[in-house]
């Protein structure tokens, strides 16, 4: 059974003022699935994964080339709101970064901003049935009026997936997601990842070639601004095809 | 990209030091196949007993080799040509324990077979085997430690030979058998020997496959010819 594409990344360079970032990069990210970019640092993974919400277009010197289309749609088209593209295409940081406001409020903020919700009863639907998804609704139910900062890491983590969640996206991606967290936290987020792939295409950079190895369904290896490699994931850690590729992951460059 | 080493060295000291492991296994067993087949020849059951003994050192060192695994995949996580490479370590070992224990075997039936009449002609053809098998393992081991994959797969084709001569011996003890009964014990023994023989060149088909697979990262497939038909052919025990 072949998988519908969800995002189709054709010929695509990005510039830093001068600097070649992305070098012709052609992908394309499967639906309901997560894809995980690996390479070393500086490889353009996080340039490309910011790509695919546009939050290149915050950076002045950023030029983006080629066509990214989500479910076919020009995502750089001048008739799309970048406002609207992160509602449709959500983002989790590296380090957990609540809005220093409740826990019910940093869930809430995107679909009031978006109007998501006609009355009081449906946000706090909306609010309970994504820290539910986020896997962290029993921790949390009691206290939803405390501050998100308060949250350990691991929890802050979830309720910044909660909060990206919650305006209904068709697309997480993750930059490094658990970089911050301990290993049981960390093991709670690639859970809760594994659960989210059923609704949610999900893009997911890490360093971690054992996370890469374990959450995702297919893999793209970043090398000098180039994909050398994109591939089933158990065939990238078993057998690739690239010299280079299997360089990287067995620690062999860095 | 494989003799690049590793940023953390002494991963790649872990992983010489398993392949050391399996070379040095491998020796042991070619001296125990060599020696085993000149005892039977030779009628030396001393030299057999030694056989019987020393592959309790082959024993030993599979368990190291299978510790030191253990050991690798906790400690390193290695991921493609380093997995296979452990996985098929592991393998080996294995297939090299089993041919330690048919020469082991060999040893034990040489005392047996010291206290029978000889039967002629029989005691050249197996050493000529068994000959034939040790080198399809020297080469072997060098295909693995070289990654050749031209050697292993033609060593890999050469079991057909061993397969050849296994027919030729199991028509050759029948036709001793009838001649007379009094050889039946000998020839069982023999023939018990001869197959041994056998089951090494499939244990050394086996190491050549996990080369294959080390390199290529695919098993091969199976098209070698199989030339062992006395399980299948009923017209062999026409004589």
């Amino acid at each position: 059974m072949s998988k519908n594409i969800k995002i189709s990344a054709k010929n695509v360079d990005v510039f830093y003022g001068d600097t070649h970032a992305i070098k012709g990069v052609d992908v394309e990210i499967e639906d309901k699935s997560v894809t995980a970019f690996i390479g070393p640092s500086g490889c353009g993974k996080s340039t490309f994964l910011r790509c695919i919400n546009r939050m290149n277009d915050t950076i002045d010197i950023c030029r983006v080339t080629g066509d990214i289309l989500l479910e076919g749609e020009d995502i750089y088209a001048k008739s799309i709101d970048p406002v609207q593209l992160r509602a449709r295409v959500g983002m989790v940081f590296q380090k957990p970064n609540p809005f220093p406001k409740s826990i019910y409020d940093n869930v809430a903020y995107g679909p009031t901003i978006h109007g998501l919700a006609k009355n009081k009863a449906e946000l706090d639907e909306i609010v309970e049935q994504s820290l539910r998804r986020a896997a962290i609704w029993d921790e949390v139910k009691d206290r939803l009026h405390q501050p998100g900062t308060g949250l350990s890491g691991g929890q802050q983590q979830r309720l910044c997936i909660g909060r990206a969640i919650a305006t209904a996206p068709e697309v997480l991606l993750m930059d490094e997601p658990c970089s911050a967290l301990d290993p049981i936290a960390t093991a709670q987020v690639e859970e809760l990842i594994d659960e989210l792939r059923a609704s949610y295409t999900v893009v997911i950079v890490t360093h971690s070639m054992q996370q890469a190895a374990r959450v995702s369904q297919k893999t793209a290896f970043f090398h000098l601004g180039n994909v050398v490699e994109y591939g089933d994931t158990d065939k990238i850690f078993t057998n690739p095809e690239d010299s280079r590729t299997e360089s990287y992951i067995t620690g062999r460059i860095g | 990209m494989m003799d690049q080493g590793h940023i953390a060295s002494a991963f790649d000291r872990d992983l010489d030091a398993v392949q050391a492991l399996i070379m040095k296994m491998g020796g042991l067993v070619e001296t125990a196949i060599s020696d085993a087949a000149r005892a039977l020849e030779m009628r030396d059951t001393e030299l057999g007993e030694q056989v019987r003994q020393n592959d309790k050192l082959i024993d030993e060192l599979e368990e190291q080799v299978a510790s030191e695994v253990a050991r690798v995949i906790a400690m390193r996580s290695p991921a493609a040509g380093d997995l296979r490479t452990v996985l098929s370590v592991l393998k080996i070992s294995g297939n090299l324990e089993r041919m330690g224990d048919y020469a082991k075997n060999l040893g034990k039936r040489t005392a047996v077979l010291s206290e029978m009449p000889a039967i002629t002609g029989t005691g050249g053809a197996l050493r000529r085997m068994t000959q034939l098998v040790n080198l399809m393992l020297k080469d072997a081991l060098d295909a693995y430690i070289q990654r050749d994959l031209e050697l292993a797969i033609n060593v890999r084709q050469r079991d057909a030979d061993v397969d050849q001569m296994y027919n030729a011996l199991f028509r050759e003890f029948l036709t001793h058998m009838m001649e007379d009964p009094r050889n039946i014990t000998a020839c069982m023994h023999l023939h018990f020997i001869a197959k041994n023989v056998e089951r090494m060149g499939d244990h050394v088909t086996s190491i050549c496959e996990q080369v294959i697979y080390l390199v290529t990262g695919e098993m091969p497939d199976e098209d070698r010819t199989k030339t062992d038909r006395t399980s299948t052919d009923s017209t062999l025990g026409k004589v």
